[in-house]
């Protein structure tokens, strides 16, 4: 396997701007994802099957479409019925973090439905609200339980990010794809987007673990 | 059990559907092994991104592209299967010998027959810019402060790039020309620069969108598409040879009108081999 050297030095600088661009796209991603998916989340478990609806049906289309799909419907239909133009970045942010919100609620919902029932029981019978006993006592023993799933969520974010090369927003996998079909070579701009995804990837999982181990009690 | 039953027929279903695709997968296989005058079967790769030259109809690759092709096999003793690769994969299939022509608009570019080889050329084509009616831009010296959205790969990249400059961040590159229409009617570009006959076609099935196409002959360069061979083809001379006996016998003229509905100009295209 022959590597061309020179032309992986030509397009250092913009694979260190698609990187740039990537972290930026998962970080608003996760961030945004998990609060509109903690909202969904809550929502789908409402005791009134009537207003827990519109939420399941938010998560059975974000969760049922491809992100392909959903990705090219915001780029080309939502944003410009918004900004009047297309605006790949936020096209691929507002896509991402709905989508994410999807899987995201249904974390939290299995995270607080895996709390036993006597916990709740428990924390009305001293007094508390139901708010309240979410708060301070099922939540924080829930959200121990979701991490794991929740790291695995933001890895799928991280790589799906790289759907946005699709709509010409200059991330990672674009200026590969932009080194491919300059030079019509595969390993060189591949091999370092592979890699490049592989060490973002990898940073996040060992945050996580920290995290995890903090969070023990035992 | 009622359940187990169910699902025992479904597994046997679900087998029997595979097992037939494994068997028709078989047949393609055994054809490929020859045509009766001991010939092999060419794969030939395509882009059915390219409408009128080559596009999907119902799923069946079609287009001007596609009757060269088959007129051209034809004539130099050949069958062939068409497959739809996409434009990135039909390079690298071409490079590494997996397939042995690839027909898919291709410019012939001093940059590409380094890497491969290319026929005699037998469609001259120019680009030319995309805008909106009432655009301000009247030459190609007018995109220079604007965005414009190409096909990534393709002639029209170059010719965006000399104008603003290699990885400028005011060209967009899309995966087709579809895409790269659908940004500038959406309003993320301010122009889009393809090959003349994509962009007319275009603008004449869609007269809704207000679009027009203008042309600056200084700018871009007359251009000419070949058929792609690896390096080294055995069969770029065979194909010469059919790709001429097929412009001069009619048979070009004849399927350029009927997907063009004008006249070729033949002898521009002979003036250049």
């Amino acid at each position: 396997m022959d590597i061309r050297w020179d032309i992986l030095a030509e397009y250092a600088p913009f694979f260190l701007e698609g990187t740039l661009l990537t972290i930026g796209l998962s970080v608003a991603g996760i961030i945004i994802g998990t609060v509109l998916g903690l909202v969904i989340g809550l929502g789908k478990i409402l005791k009134n099957k009537f207003l827990a609806l519109p939420f399941s049906v938010y998560i059975t289309f974000f969760r049922g479409t491809p992100l392909l799909v959903q990705i090219m419907l915001i780029h080309f239909a939502v944003v410009p019925l918004f900004l009047g133009k297309t605006h790949a970045i936020i096209a691929a942010i507002l896509t991402l973090s709905l989508n994410s919100a999807a899987y995201i609620a249904e974390i939290f919902r299995a995270g607080i439905q895996s709390i036993d029932k006597g916990q709740m029981e428990a924390a009305r019978s001293l007094g508390m609200t139901h708010v309240q006993a979410m708060r301070y006592i099922i939540l924080p023993q829930a959200i121990k339980r979701m991490i794991p799933p929740l790291g695995n969520e933001f890895i799928v974010l991280i790589k799906e990010s790289s759907m946005a090369s699709l709509i010409a927003a200059p991330e990672l996998l674009y200026w590969g794809r932009a080194m491919q079909g300059q030079y019509f070579r595969v390993w060189e701009p591949y091999l370092t987007a592979a890699l490049i995804y592989l060490v973002l990837t990898l940073s996040l999982s060992f945050l996580l673990s920290r995290l995890e181990r903090r969070l023990a009690t035992e | 059990m009622k359940k187990l039953k169910l699902s025992a027929i479904m597994l046997l279903a679900f087998m029997l559907i595979l097992s037939a695709c494994g068997t028709s997968e078989k047949s393609n296989s055994d054809e490929k092994n020859g045509t009766d005058d001991g010939k092999k079967k060419l794969r030939i790769v395509t882009d059915a991104a390219y409408a009128p030259f080559e596009y999907l109809d119902k799923g069946e690759v079609t287009g001007f592209s596609v009757d060269f092709i088959t007129a051209v096999a034809k004539e130099a003793g050949y069958e062939f299967d068409l497959a739809n690769t996409g434009w990135d994969p039909l390079f690298i299939e071409l490079e590494k010998n997996i397939a042995d022509i690839g027909i898919s608009s291709i410019t012939i570019t001093d940059e590409r027959k380094e890497t491969y080889d290319f026929s005699v050329p037998y469609f001259l084509s120019t680009n030319k810019i995309l805008i909106p009616k009432d655009s301000d831009i009247k030459s190609a010296e007018d995109l220079k402060d604007k965005t414009v959205a190409v096909q990534s790969a393709t002639t029209g990249q170059e010719a965006a790039e000399g104008l603003l400059g290699k990885n400028s961040s005011q060209i967009k590159k899309f995966e087709n020309n579809n895409l790269a229409i659908l940004e500038l009617k959406s309003g993320g570009a301010d122009a889009v620069i393809a090959d003349n006959t994509v962009i007319e076609e275009y603008v004449k099935n869609n007269p809704k969108d207000n679009f027009i196409v203008i042309e600056d002959v200084d700018a871009f360069e007359q251009e000419f598409y070949g058929l792609m061979f690896p390096k080294g083809s055995k069969l770029k001379a065979e194909f010469d040879k059919a790709v001429n006996a097929v412009l001069d016998n009619g048979t070009y003229a004849e399927i350029y009108e009927e997907w063009f509905k004008a006249e070729p100009n033949i002898k521009v295209l002979k003036d250049q081999q």
